[in-house]
Order: structure tokens, then C-alpha cells, then sequence
């Protein structure tokens, strides 16, 4: 705490005559100051707010961006699936050039025959 | 005195404004007043509409659609996907604005085989702002059209099912509705399975529509994806099954057919066909909807004389009777006043025969003295015999109820053995597979038990599921393994029934080396509640097994072939049996007794 040194004449207390006396005072803000603190405090956490926000908003973009990929991913995944399935087909093997140049396996032989 | 004239005053505009300024105050109070009436509306009285409004504008509630289970076969002992899923889209254009050139080249370059409008006639048509040109696009192809940037075209993105096999086993897969639902065949009986749970997604939301994490109610449930299920029918015993079956219809006057293919030791299906086959791609354009019918498990026939394969296991299974037990054929039997007579009336079968002969030639009165040993009567058909007749092909074969295969199926019926009139006369029918409902599948899980060596099991037509590409395999049937037959009788009806196709053998049909056995059945069409008696219209059909000679039966195929206003008689049936047989002889890779 700061001491604020008062010099002033005590003529009621002869003891202290021509003595400075020290008298301790509270320095405070005035009402005004106080509104401007309080005002900035509030603005400064609103900004915080509002960039922590804005951070998770971006990140939110981000993950939506993600996940669309994933989505056309799993298309792409799905298309070819597909894709194999038809060329894997029982009905596309028979049509193969392959399959046409094979022959005919209606007989099979064993040994007991 | 002159009197003041105040009549200026009142006209001064000095004097005037105050009472302007009270009206301009009444209107300002006024519409205060209704302003705050209107506040008072809507803070107070529509709170909870608004609020939802704000809560619409800027909320996304939208559900995480979970995605359908794939279908797959058996190969190889591999699973082998038969039902995916394919992302599609339809395109859409408004013709007032869309500019036809641009989407008549777009449609015809990318797109020409999903094009689904004549663009001439919508473009002609005056007044048409919304018209769907092409369906099932597939992605790469839409984002080529999309790549064109004309104006005025949507895309609408869909989740198609996609059969790689075509037209194989529709019957028995079913397909998916425009609503996402199953029906029938695998499709619908599993659809619970298959469909799994969406999930939902509630979150703030910018004005894109992209969920923020901002807000303090964002809920995220996700979607539990649908299982993969894997059947166990061979996807090339399958296809075999069905081109053989489409030659044999193709080949008579039936129009239908159908196949099933099961391992007798277990009734695992391993086909199952019934022709003609659709589209399940484009089910919206098969003209008669009993082609979705699954006749193997949904419909109760009459599959006649197939069904004294099940009397005489139970009268030799009760000790009433040997295959060598004899009796008097006289080629036909009075029952409660109704003759019945034998299909066969050559004249060396008539007097005393053998039971075994009786099967070869498949006589109806063999059977109905198999009913009367039965009852303990060898001279008629008693009440003993009906209760137990009832007994075996109820309880043991389960013939009349639900198998609990993992299809939608019939239950079909067995008629009471002592409620109702005629009661002899219905049972003599009974004995060879008439006056009696039931199921092909019901027919040969029980002919599995009368060959496998006596034991009923439940038929299954699903192996398991596929989780991260692996097979797990689970029962999703009620288990059941019931010995209702002897071991003994197994092996006697096994005996008459490859003895019914010696002859097969000896005219190079069946080769030797194998044990193949099995029994047709002509079924007679009730019309007007009485049996047409002018065969004008037969269902012919035929159940057989396959195996090494002296092993028990590998394999066990029921044919059945109809046509309407066709007399299809067991004749076609067992010529496709046949080809069949020596298909799956082949296919299998059963190897003959060493």
C-alpha cells in the first residue's frame, strides 16, 4: 500500500505540534475507469469467444470436406465392387474368351468308371 | 362593444398543431400497442412455433441412412457377392429452361443406355417444367454430365441395389422397393437384417447446411450398417440349375419350373430356382407378379405320389410292413364309396405283388395297404392307421407347418384324422400325396430324412454373415436334429427308391457307381372341388438323391414343372431330374464307389 504524506499543522494536540503527521488513504478507480476495465475485459473475452469459435467452425468446415471425401471414397469403393462382381459373374466367365476356347467338360472321368 | 371574432383561432395552424401532434401520439401508441400485442404473440403465445422456426433455419436434423447388406453365394467355398450397393442418380431438367442440345448431346454421349424419355416428346410437350430423362446413372457418368455445366439439370442421387448375376435366383432373392424395403425372397424375409438402423444427425448448422460443433444440443447417433449375409447356395450350382431348367420348359409345354438342390445330411440349400426368372433390377416392369413368387417355399401343392415315399417309411418304420411284404393288386380300391385306382393298369402287376413293386409302379393301392398295415387292419382303413399316418407325416415329417427356413414360406395343411367327413377316403388319397397342402421345401427336408438315414433337420438356406471380409458362420434357424426314422427303414426306402431307377442305369441315364434314387409324382388339378379327371392340366414332379453306391445320399434335387391349362406330367419332370443329377454328379465332383 502506498503512504500519501500529509503535511498540515495540528494545532489541537500539543504534543504534535509542528510535527507531519502520516495518514494512510485508499487510492481506488474512479467509476469511470472501472467501466472502461470491465468494458475492455468483456470485449477481450468476447474476442477470445469469437476466435476459439470461429477456430472450431474452421475445423468444422474441415471435417465436413473430410467427410465428403470419405463419402466419394466409399462411391468410388462401391463402383468398383460392383464392377468386379460383373466381370466376376458366372454369365460374363461363360461369354470370356477364355471360357470359349475351354472345352466341354460335361463328361468327367473317374477311375472306377 | 364589439364582440371578438375567435373563429381565426381555430384555423391558425399555431393554434392546430397540438392536436396533431395528439393524433400523431394516438397512431405512435396505437401501433405500439399492436406491436407489442404482436410481441406478446409471438414471445408468449407462439413461443414454441417460432422457436422451432429459428431452431428449423438453422438447425440440420437429417438421418444417417445405414447402409443395406450385400447378398452373397457360395463359390468355391468362397462367398461371392450376388446383391451390392451402387450410388446412381437420376437427372432431372425443367424443359422451359434447360437447353436441349446441351442434354441431348450430354445424355447421348454419357448416358444413353440410363436414358429413360423420348427428349423430342418432352420438350413438345407445352407446359412440362419437371421431367426425370434418365435413371440410374452411375456417379462417373453423371459427373461427366455435371462437368457440362448446363443450365437447369439435377441430380438426384439414389441407393440402387445392383445384381451382378442378372436374372439369376430373382425368385429366390427378391428385390428392394423405391421405399428401400425388401420384398420378397431373401430380400423380404431378411430385410430386418439386411436394412440395419439408420442413425441421426441433429447439429447447428451454417446456411450450407455444414454441421457446426458450436451448438449445445448437436446430437450424433450413428447409423449401424445392415449385415452382409451370405448364403449357402452355390452360386455355379445355381446357374447350372437354371440353364438346365430353362432348356427342360423351353422343351415342353410347361411354362414354370422349379428346383431345389439340398444336402440331405444337414437340408443346407444349395439351389434354389424357380423359372421364369425377372429382373430384380427392374421389378417394375415384370408384367405378371407371380413371377416374385418363391414357389419352393410359398405355395402348398399336391405333390402326389412323391408322398408314398413318406407312407411306407412310416408303416416299415412301425414294423407293419417289409419291402417284401405282399398284397393283392387289383388295380384299384372302393373307398367310402370313391374308386380309386391305379394310374398303372398293365396287366403283369395285377394279383400279389411285392410293397416294392407297388413303389416301382408307383400304385396307389400299395400305398392305401400300407395305411390299412398300418392301422393293424390288412383288410381297411381304420382310425389306428389315420392317427398314425397323421403322427408320422405331421409330427415327425413336419408336412403342414412352417420348416422355419429363413424365407417367407406356407404352412400348407394335413387334414385332421378323425374331424370332417370321409375321413378314409381323404387319408387314401393322403397316402399318395392328395387332399394334403404342403411345400416343396417340406417335401424334400422330409424325403432328406427318409434317405439320410432317419434324422429331420431343419432346412437353412443362410451359412452365416460376412464381417470385414470373413465368414462367420451362425444359425439364424431354430436347430433341430429329430432321428424319426429308424436307421433300418432309412436304408430299406433307400433300396426301393434306387431300385426304382434301375432301369436308368441300364439304359446309360445314371451311370454306374452311384446310388440314385427317387420317385415322380403327377398331381391331378381340383376343379370345381372335384379331381379333373381328364388330365387336361398336370403338375408334374420328381425328388431324387444322389451319392457314391453304398454311402449315404450326397445330394437331394426336387423338381416340380406346371403350365396353365398344361398337363405337364412327372414324365418331364424326371427327364430334367436326370440331367440334373449327371449336372451335379459332374459339378460336385461325386466320386463314384471305388
Amino acid at each position: 500500500m502506498q503512504q500519501t504524506y500529509t503535511t498540515r499543522r495540528n494545532s489541537g494536540n500539543s504534543f504534535a505540534r509542528n510535527h507531519n503527521t502520516v495518514r494512510h488513504t485508499k487510492r481506488s478507480l474512479g467509476s469511470i475507469s472501472q467501466i472502461v476495465i470491465v468494458s475492455m475485459l468483456t470485449l477481450i473475452f468476447g474476442l477470445i469467444y469469437v476466435a476459439e469459435s470461429t477456430k472450431a467452425t474452421s475445423f468444422d468446415y474441415e471435417i465436413s470436406k473430410v467427410e465428403d471425401e470419405i463419402t466419394e471414397m466409399n462411391a468410388k469403393k462401391d463402383d468398383l465392387a460392383v464392377e468386379k462382381a460383373r466381370l466376376n459373374s458366372v454369365a460374363t466367365a461363360k461369354n470370356s474368351t477364355v471360357a470359349a476356347a475351354m472345352e466341354d467338360a460335361t463328361v468327367t472321368g473317374y477311375v472306377a468308371d | 362593444m364589439s364582440r371578438t371574432n375567435y373563429q381565426h383561432l381555430v384555423t391558425n395552424p399555431a393554434v392546430s398543431m397540438p392536436r396533431r401532434i395528439r393524433i400523431l401520439k394516438n397512431i405512435v401508441l396505437i401501433a405500439l400497442a399492436i406491436i407489442l400485442v404482436r410481441l406478446f404473440f409471438i414471445q408468449i403465445v407462439e413461443h414454441d412455433a417460432w422457436v422451432a422456426k429459428a431452431d428449423e433455419a438453422h438447425t440440420l436434423l437429417e438421418t444417417i441412412v445405414a447402409k443395406r447388406g450385400e447378398i452373397y453365394m457360395m463359390d468355391d467355398g468362397e462367398p461371392v457377392p450376388v446383391v451390392l450397393n451402387q450410388t446412381t442418380y437420376q437427372i432431372i431438367i425443367d424443359p422451359a429452361v434447360t437447353d436441349k442440345e446441351g442434354i441431348k448431346h450430354a445424355l447421348e454421349t454419357y448416358a444413353k443406355d440410363y436414358t429413360v424419355v423420348d427428349l423430342d416428346e418432352v420438350y413438345d410437350t407445352e407446359g412440362l417444367r419437371y421431367s426425370i430423362v434418365a435413371k440410374n446413372v452411375p456417379r462417373d457418368m453423371a459427373n461427366k454430365i455435371a462437368e457440362e455445366n448446363i443450365g437447369a439439370v439435377w441430380f438426384k442421387k439414389n441407393n440402387q441395389r445392383v445384381y451382378p448375376e442378372g436374372e439369376m435366383a430373382s425368385g429366390l432373392l427378391g428385390f428392394v422397393n423405391s421405399d428401400g424395403l425388401g420384398q420378397y425372397g431373401v430380400e423380404g424375409s431378411l430385410n430386418g437384417e439386411l436394412s440395419g438402423k439408420d442413425g441421426l444427425l441433429k447439429a447447428t448448422a451454417d446456411v450450407n447446411k455444414v454441421a457446426l460443433s458450436i451448438g449445445k444440443d448437436n446430437v450424433k447417433i450413428p447409423a449401424e450398417d445392415g449385415k452382409n449375409v451370405v448364403l449357402s447356395v452355390d452360386r455355379g450350382l445355381q446357374k447350372g440349375v437354371e440353364e438346365i431348367a430353362i432348356d427342360a420348359v423351353n422343351s415342353s409345354v410347361a411354362t414354370n419350373a422349379s428346383v431345389l438342390v439340398m444336402d440331405p445330411n444337414t437340408s443346407e440349400v444349395l439351389a434354389m430356382a424357380n423359372l421364369p426368372n425377372y429382373n430384380p433390377g427392374d421389378y417394375g416392369n415384370v408384367k405378371d407378379a407371380s413371377a416374385y413368387v418363391n414357389y419352393v417355399t410359398e405355395v402348398p401343392y399336391e405333390p402326389a405320389s412323391i408322398c408314398k415315399s413318406f407312407t411306407y417309411s412310416a408303416a416299415l418304420n412301425e414294423g407293419a410292413m417289409t419291402a417284401d411284404t405282399t398284397y393283392f393288386n387289383e388295380g384299384y380300391e372302393i373307398v367310402d364309396g370313391w374308386k380309386i385306382q391305379n394310374a398303372e393298369q398293365r396287366a403283369s402287376i395285377y394279383g400279389t405283388i411285392s410293397m416294392k413293386t407297388a413303389l416301382y409302379w408307383s400304385l396307389n393301392t400299395g400305398s392305401i395297404y400300407a395305411l390299412k398295415l398300418l392301422g393293424g387292419n390288412p383288410a381297411a382303413i381304420t382310425q389306428q392307421g389315420r392317427e398314425k399316418l397323421y403322427n408320422y407325416y405331421y409330427d415327425k415329417f413336419r408336412l403342414g407347418q412352417a420348416t422355419g427356413i429363413e424365407l417367407f414360406e406356407a404352412e400348407g395343411y394335413i387334414p385332421d384324422p378323425n374331424e370332417g367327413w370321409g375321413r378314409d377316403s381323404v387319408y387314401a388319397n393322403m397316402t399318395f400325396g392328395q387332399n394334403l397342402g404342403i411345400t416343396m421345401i417340406q417335401t424334400a427336408t422330409a424325403f432328406s430324412a427318409v434317405i439320410n438315414g432317419g434324422i429331420y433337420h431343419t432346412p437353412t438356406i443362410v451359412k452365416g454373415t460376412l464381417e470385414d471380409g470373413e465368414l462367420k458362420t451362425q444359425s439364424q434357424v431354430e436347430v433341430v436334429e429329430d432321428q424319426i426314422l429308424s436307421p433300418e427303414t432309412s436304408a430299406s426306402m433307400r433300396d426301393m427308391l434306387v431300385n426304382n431307377r434301375n432301369y436308368k442305369v441300364r439304359d446309360g441315364t445314371d451311370k454306374y457307381g452311384y446310388a440314385v434314387g427317387g420317385k415322380s409324382g403327377t398331381a391331378q388339378v381340383v376343379r370345381n372341388g372335384v379331381y379333373d379327371d381328364t388330365y387336361a392340366e398336370l403338375v408334374g414332379s420328381y425328388i431324387g438323391f444322389i451319392g457314391p453306391e453304398g454311402e449315404l445320399p450326397k445330394y437331394v434335387i426336387m423338381v416340380k414343372m406346371w403350365g396353365e391349362g398344361q398337363s405337364v406330367g412327372s414324365g418331364d419332370a424326371m427327364d430334367l431330374f436326370d440331367k440334373l443329377s449327371n449336372y451335379a454328379i459332374n459339378y460336385l465332383k461325386i466320386q463314384p464307389k471305388a
